[in-house]
Parts: C-alpha cells; structure tokens; sequence
C-alpha cells in the first residue's frame, strides 16, 4: 500500500521548545521603551534650560 | 537530614504571627485609602476638606499609613510566613521575639498616629527638617523601626537554625530572600534612627535649638532609597519564587535570582544622592557618583525581566506555544494569583522608565518635587508592589486563616486588579503630564493668583481625582475580599505555592550565604559614597535651623 505522506518533505518547522526568542524581542521592545522614554524628557530638558 | 520539619504548610502558631501583621498592615489600606481619595478631591478645586482640617494634615496620614505602615507590617507578615513555609516552624522562641517585635510596631504607630490625629505632627512622611513635629510622633516611628529590626531578629535566627540543620546546603530561595531583605532594611535603617535619635528628637525636645537640615535630610535619603527596595523584594520574592508555581512553570534560575537580590543590596543603599541632586551643599562629584551605583541597579531590574520573560515563555512552549509571542495565550489569565501580580509586573514598566529619569540629574531638573514624582511612586510603590501584595493576600490569608480562595472571590480578585489599573491609569498618567507641565507635588488646591500656568494643571488635577474615585473603589473591593479571606470563606485547604528550579538550571554555587563577604562589600560602598561627604557637610556646616511649626 501507498503511504501518503511519506517521501513528502514535511514543511513545518518543529520550533525548539527551549527557544527564548520572544523572551529577546520582549527585553528588546523594554530597553527600547526606556530609551524613548528618556529622549522624550531630555528633549524637555534641552528645550526648557 | 535536618532534623525541623519542613511542611508544606505554615506552622498554626506562625500564622497567627503573621495574621496579626496583616491585620495592622489592612486596616492602614482603608484609612490611606480614604485620605488618598480626599487629597484627590482637594487637589481638583471642587471639593474642602470638613471641620478645618488641614490638606498637610491628611496627606501626612496618607504617606505614613501607606508607606511606612502598611509596607513594613505586610512584608514582616509575610516574610515569616515564607521564612516559616520554607524552612520549618519558628521556635518558641523565634516567634516570641516576633510578637515582640509585632507589639513594638503596633505601639509606636498608634504613637505617631495619635500625634497625627491630634495635629500635633503635620510634617509628612519624610519629617524632613525644619518641619518640627511633637516628640511623640518620632518617638511612635523608632518603635515601629526597633520593632521591625526585632522582628527581622526572628527571621535571621530561624535562619541560622536551618543552617545549622542542613550544614553546606544552600538555604532555601525564599528564606535566603527574606533574610537579603532583612538585611538591607536593617543596614538602612541605621540612618533614619540616627537622624531621629540624634537630632530630631532632642531638638524636638528642646533639649537643643538648632538642627543641620542637611545632614539630617542625607541621612533620611541614606534610608529612603533603600526603602524602596524594602518594598519592592517582597513583590520580587513573589515574581522569582511563587509565581512560576502558580503558572505550573518552573523557576528560570535559582542562582540568578539570588544574584540580583545580593546585587540589590550592594547597589540599593549608596545611592540617597540621587533624592538630592537639586540640593546645595553636595559637591557635584560625588552626585555624579551615586548616580553612576544608582543605573548599576538598571543591572539587576533587568535580569529580573529577563528572568520573568524566560520563565512564562519557557512555561508556554511546554505547553506546545509557538512564534515570537504566542506563550502569553498560555498564561492562567483567570487566576487571580497569577494575573493580579502580573498587572503588578506590567506596571513596572513605565515606572522603571520613571525611575530612569528620575536617576538622571539633567532630567531631574525637569520632574523634581513636581506631581510626576507622585505619578512615579503610585505606579511603583502602589500599584507594582500593591497589586503583588494583595496577589499574595489572595492565597496566604486563606492559607493561614484554613478557608479557600473560592471562584467568585477569585473573579472579584481579578476585577479589583482591573479597576486599580484602570484608576491608577488616570490618576497616575495625569500626574506625569501634570509634572512635566511644572505642577508641584505636595501642594493643596491653588490658582496660584490666577497663574495662567497653574490653570494648565487643573484639567489634569480633575483627572486625578476621577483616577482617585476609581481607586478608592479597588480599596473597598479589596478589603471586603481580605475580610472574606480572613473570616468568612469556606474552610478548606489553600496551597502556599513555592516554586521548583528548572531542570536544566545550574547548581547553586554556596558563594551567595557569604554574609562576611556581601555586607563587607555593602559597607565599604557605603563608606565609599558616603564618608567625604558628610566631612565636607559637618565641616562647613551652616549654623542649624530653628524648628518650624505651620499646623
Ligand atoms: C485610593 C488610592 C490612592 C489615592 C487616590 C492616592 C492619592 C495620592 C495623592 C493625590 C498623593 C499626592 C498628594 C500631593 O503630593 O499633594 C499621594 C501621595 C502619596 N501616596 Fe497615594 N494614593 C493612593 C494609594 C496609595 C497607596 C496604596 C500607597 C502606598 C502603598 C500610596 C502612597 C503614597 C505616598 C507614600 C505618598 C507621598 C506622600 C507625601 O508626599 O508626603 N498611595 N497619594
Ligand atoms: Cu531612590
């Protein structure tokens, strides 16, 4: 009998369980958030003083 | 082995302790609470406060029942529950010297309370000089400070008797939590009693007539940073430790979570300059100093979000999530011992960029003693370490008390958290915005004789006292849950989770229960930052202040 599937090269990609990607994009979008942050009042300051 | 008992459950005898600290530490959240909610109706112009009782007056309530009450019993109660669920029952003599310590704390607040009611003590939480209050009040607040370091005698001793027990084993992660937060009040505490003991007081006394503002402010600073951290490691110690039990994850790393609470207490204590950056009498080099320990605390804040992140992600991968963020669907959003804390931990965010700015002596100019200060601290203090605290509540008071934390006292958890953030949204936002647009901090309703700026703020300050209502409402919410928690909920058992280390986490290296090794580096920073300049300020200090009475 046929095996369907088989020979057939399977495209989904097994993420590895133990990735920490979104862990690297989160602490990114923060160390992004704080440095808009500061910019943000640091022009306040360069426009007030 | 050791030889204590390691339950699962607190000890009935610890839990009564700890209850009796929670008592005191809920029944403060209802008075601040109302006073919170006055000060927001004053500030917005359309409402004066009854019978000619004074703003200062209230938000001196306010602060000291908020800040200094409700923190330090709740943290009290709470790290000798954790210090009892971790490493065995307290001794009789351990919980002894608990209750003293409780009592001590309990007496000296109605002290200071008294003072305050009877307005004889209108200077705020901070009791900076040369605001002069009656003796009394600072008599109540050393008590309430002695009380807490016995308190914390209890804890250091039930400690050392695991240690004994369970020779050359790391001590368990909560307990070695509990004794590093300890430790750090007790070190910074040392300042606040210096400069109640030695110039307050006896000024307050008239024993002598004249105190040095600024020594006295340093030394208040030399505790008030640290304070904050008093606060914040117990809500850390629930975000290492408990949460990812909670989840059905696994602790990311034990040897990085000790790590950034050993870097906390290195970092957190020389670091009061950067209160006092817009004040004379300081030589600019050694703010510069202090400011540069003060970002190297950004280190450890950040390993701590790296370490949540990692532990809710790895969670939600074992539990098939894929993609960049698909784990956060696999959070317990419906229960409240996870997501309640978790608002806590989102929180942090825009309030540690707050405290980036704070840091940061050019931007310090724009936000110093404006109402963005205030806007900081309600999301850091009150809504970050807040929200985790009553995350807490939710399933220690059941625990102790032998009820359960049934689904609808859950769900109303749930609401709570959602009404505070929403509140706190209004209320805290409108104090940034107010801040940056110059509006003062610690200022009652004024048009400032009709001040085109002033009127700027009022829009804002109405937003605040919507912020406020809202709030107030969370207090009541949360009070009827702790009420029902403690009293009403149907018997049963309710799990104190502690969580387990990942499987594929390092072995935790013994360097971390180095005490001589921490507290020496703790001492020798201090002495770093510290010793110059007090020569440079007792040197060219100025003929003192009279004290000052405007209540
Ligand atoms: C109903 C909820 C709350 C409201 C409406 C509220 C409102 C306020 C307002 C309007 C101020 C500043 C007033 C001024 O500077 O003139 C203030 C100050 C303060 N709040 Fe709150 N707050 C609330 C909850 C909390 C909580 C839960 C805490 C702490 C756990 C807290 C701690 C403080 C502290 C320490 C101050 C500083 C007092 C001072 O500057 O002397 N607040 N609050
Ligand atoms: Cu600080």
């Amino acid at each position: 009998m046929a095996q369907p599937g088989i020979g057939k090269k399977t495209n989904t990609k097994v993420e590895d369980q133990s990735s920490l990607k979104g862990t690297l994009a989160s602490v990114f979008l923060l160390g992004f958030f704080l440095i808009i942050t500061w910019v943000g009042v640091y022009f306040l300051f360069l426009d007030r003083f | 082995m050791s030889t204590k008992s390691i339950n699962t459950i607190v000890d009935r005898r610890d839990g009564k302790l700890a209850m009796a600290h929670f008592y005191v530490a809920f029944i403060a959240l209802a008075i601040g609470g109302l006073a919170g909610l006055l000060q927001t109706l004053v500030r917005s112009g359309k409402y004066e406060l009854p019978w000619g009782i004074g703003y200062y007056q209230v938000l001196t309530v306010h602060g000291v029942v908020l800040g200094l009450v409700l923190t330090t019993f709740f943290i009290m109660g709470f790290q000798l529950a954790a210090v009892s669920r971790t490493s065995g029952a307290l001794t009789d003599k351990q919980r002894m010297t608990g209750w003293i310590g409780f009592w001590l704390m309990t007496i000296g607040t109605v002290m200071a309370a008294v003072m305050i009611l009877l307005n004889e003590a209108s200077v705020l939480y901070t009791f900076y000089a040369p605001l002069q209050a009656h003796a009394l009040y600072y008599v109540g607040l050393t008590l309430v400070i002695v009380g807490s370091w016995i308190d914390g005698a209890a804890l250091i001793m039930a400690y050392a008797s695991w240690r004994k027990a369970n020779p050359g084993k790391p001590s368990p992660l909560l307990t070695f939590m509990a004794i590093v937060n300890t430790l750090l009040w007790i070190v910074a505490t040392i300042g606040v009693a210096a400069t109640v003991l030695f110039q307050l007081l006896p000024w307050s006394l008239g024993l002598v007539e004249r105190v040095d503002v600024l020594v006295s402010r340093t030394l208040f600073w030399y505790f008030g940073h640290p304070l904050v951290y008093f606060w914040l490691l117990p809500a850390y110690m629930a975000w290492y430790a408990i949460v990812p039990k909670i989840i059905g994850g696994k602790i990311f790393s034990d040897s990085l979570a000790r790590m950034s609470f050993i870097l906390f207490l290195l970092f957190s204590i020389p670091v009061g300059f950067h209160h006092q950056l817009m004040e004379p009498g300081i030589d600019p080099a050694w703010k510069f100093l202090q400011v540069i320990l003060t970002f190297l605390v950004i280190i450890p804040s950040l390993m701590t979000a790296f370490s949540l992140f990692a532990t809710f992600e790895m969670f939600g991968r074992s539990k098939g999530a894929t993609g960049l963020f698909g784990w956060v669907k696999k959070l317990p959003w419906g229960d409240a011992r996870f997501a309640v804390p978790f608002i806590g931990m989102l929180a942090f965010i825009p309030a540690g960029a707050g405290g980036v700015i704070n840091a940061s002596h050019q931007l310090n100019q724009v936000v110093h003693n404006t109402i963005w200060v205030t806007g900081h601290f309600h999301l850091t203090l009150a809504t970050s370490v807040i929200l985790t605290f009553f995350g807490i509540s939710y399933w220690l008071v059941p625990h102790l008390t032998g009820r359960v934390l049934t689904k609808a006292m859950n769900k109303l958890a749930i609401i709570q958290a959602v009404i505070w953030a929403i509140g706190m949204t209004f209320m805290s936002g409108a104090m940034h915005a107010a801040g940056l647009l110059g509006a003062p901090r610690r200022s009652s309703f004024s048009t400032y004789g009709g001040s085109e700026q002033a009127a700027e703020w009022i829009p804002y300050q109405v937003a605040q006292a919507v912020g406020g209502s809202i709030l107030f409402l969370g207090i009541i919410l949360m009070l009827y849950i702790f009420i029902n928690l403690a009293f009403f909920a149907p018997k049963g058992e309710q799990e104190f989770p502690v969580g387990e280390v990942a499987d594929a986490a390092e072995k935790t290296p013994m360097v971390f229960e180095n005490w001589k090794l921490w507290i020496g580096i703790t001492v020798l920073l201090i002495l770093f930052a510290y010793t110059i300049p007090f020569i440079d300020m007792i040197q060219n200090a100025p003929i003192g202040s009279k004290g000052y009475k405007f209540f």
